[in-house]
């Protein structure tokens, strides 16, 4: 029966197919260790139990002070181009990018944010239900790795709201210069959110001054609870290993939680699978 | 519209003056206290002495002449004052008159100079970068950009399916027509069923993060469904 299933959707293109799980860029600031999907993903996969409806989407959200090259970073890994002139992005845009993973068709929504502090009162507004923050700072300007997240001096707060205990009544603080972790999170569910932290424009330093970069932006990724990537756009350089471990990751979470969900409401409701086929 | 009253009070003036001449030193008596000039207290204490004189020379008459004198000292300081006063005013008020014709004569440029406190932002109407539209504006026209493009994916896709073949060319050019709507058709094949439910399922995923704002977290829970 299982093998009668159609094809979903079209095919997606050969680099878009992932079917081992990615690397990690360092291992020094990883969300995961683990070289391959967890079992119960893969069985699922093989066994299309990947849900009912027969389509993933995750949204992500790329945040990051103007100039950093958010945009850039999203056209070469969706569009496979590099634009050297700046254009501001006005408020929000938007890419789609299909993935088949462990024979699963897969979507990444990449929301591409404006980076100009007149523009976050638009921007903001799609931060909400993202399953992925991507903060984004130029390797080359140690100010927009310190904009991606408050100034250190209130890492207890931080914590605090890392915890899930965020204090009630407060009021809901308005938006300041840099912190994009901290708007970004705020619009989520604490705890729902991979995060990223990303350096571009790699190809502008030598190999020395990116390994010092590196070195404080690693630091500061395992204070986010974030995973580190370096990357050009204009190289491409790790662009295409940093999406496709983007997207191994946050299909490998919503299978699991729908592999959750569906194990709790199998008894009332039934195997959805039945459904479909 | 200021320039009549002024011409008024120099008439009003000129008046004045010629009553004094006509009526002598006695018409000082007659005029209205407010208009009178240490001219006119001069007069007074002249006709006054004069009078006092005619008395004669009785020590109750001396007595009172003292008291008199004094008096008329009072007022002669109290008019110079005034006079000066008003003179004062008058000076300054033409110099403020001055500036202000000074100021509508440079017209709207001066504008910018107007203080208009804290928060609050001038613009140049002759600017062609001048800022026009609204925030309400700007979210509007990305969404209609968003939902734009969605609806472009959408077709893309589409397209691609007939391309590869997923979807028989013969059912195309009946069904065409019906492409253009919005929301995709309801298709009758299985593998067709199986894919319009995944490019409606993306359509209608972008519409809500065009709501967004107004939904708040109401579909938070079908997102994890997505």
């Amino acid at each position: 029966m299982k093998s009668s299933l159609p094809p979903l959707g079209p095919p997606v293109s050969r680099d878009r197919v992932i079917a081992s799980f990615p690397k990690w860029y360092t291992p020094d600031a990883c969300l995961q260790r683990k070289e391959q999907f967890h079992g119960q993903v893969n069985e699922a996969c093989q066994h299309r139990h990947t849900g009912t409806v027969g389509l993933k989407l995750s949204k992500v959200v790329v945040v990051g002070d103007l100039y950093v090259g958010k945009t850039s970073l999203i056209h070469r890994f969706c569009k496979n181009v590099f634009d050297r002139d700046y254009k501001a992005t006005i408020g929000v845009d938007f890419e789609i990018e299909r993935f088949e993973i462990a024979g699963v068709p897969y979507s990444l929504q990449i929301w591409d944010t404006a980076g100009q502090e007149k523009f976050k009162c638009i921007a903001s507004a799609y931060y909400r239900g993202a399953q992925v923050i991507i903060t984004a700072f130029d390797l080359t300007d140690v100010q927009t790795l310190e904009h991606t997240r408050q100034v250190p001096g209130s890492a207890a707060l931080r914590v605090h709201e890392g915890s899930g205990t965020c204090p009630t009544g407060l009021p809901k603080p308005e938006p300041v210069a840099g912190q994009w972790l901290e708007d970004a999170l705020r619009e989520n569910e604490a705890g729902s959110c991979f995060i990223f932290l990303v350096g571009t424009k790699k190809d502008l330093l030598s190999a020395a001054a990116c390994e010092q970069a590196e070195a404080e932006a690693v630091h500061l990724a395992n204070e986010m609870q974030a995973e580190y990537w370096s990357v050009s756009a204009k190289t491409g350089e790790n662009v295409k290993a940093f999406f496709s471990r983007v997207a191994a990751l946050a299909f490998e979470q919503s299978v699991l939680q729908d592999l959750e969900k569906h194990s709790s409401s199998r008894l009332q409701v039934g195997d959805g699978d039945l459904i479909r086929a | 519209m200021e320039e009549p009253p002024l011409r008024e009070e120099q008439e009003e003036e000129e008046e004045d003056d010629d009553e004094r001449d006509e009526a002598g030193p006695e018409g000082a008596l007659g005029k209205s206290p407010f208009q009178l000039t240490t001219e006119d207290v001069y007069d007074i204490s002249y006709v006054m002495g004069r009078e006092l004189m005619a008395l004669g020379s009785d020590p109750r008459v001396t007595q009172l002449q003292f008291k008199i004198v004094r008096v008329l000292e009072m007022l002669e300081a109290l008019v110079n004052e005034g006079s000066l006063t008003v003179e004062e005013l008058r000076m300054e008020r033409d110099n403020l008159r001055k500036e202000v014709e000074g100021l509508r004569r440079e017209g709207p440029p001066a504008n910018g100079e107007v203080n208009l406190g804290p928060d609050k932002m001038v613009i140049d109407l002759a600017d062609p970068n001048r800022p026009r539209f609204t925030l309400q504006e700007l979210r509007d026209v990305l969404q209609e950009r968003n939902s734009l493009k969605s609806q472009l994916l959408l077709v893309q896709e589409e397209l691609q399916c007939y391309k590869s073949g997923l979807i028989p060319a013969r059912e195309g050019p009946g069904e065409r027509r019906e492409e253009d709507a919005v929301v995709p058709r309801v298709s009758k094949g299985g593998s067709n069923k199986e894919e319009k439910t995944t490019i409606k399922k993306l359509g209608s995923f972008i519409t809500w993060q065009e709501g967004d704002e107004q939904a708040g977290k109401r579909r938070s829970g079908d997102f994890a469904d997505a």
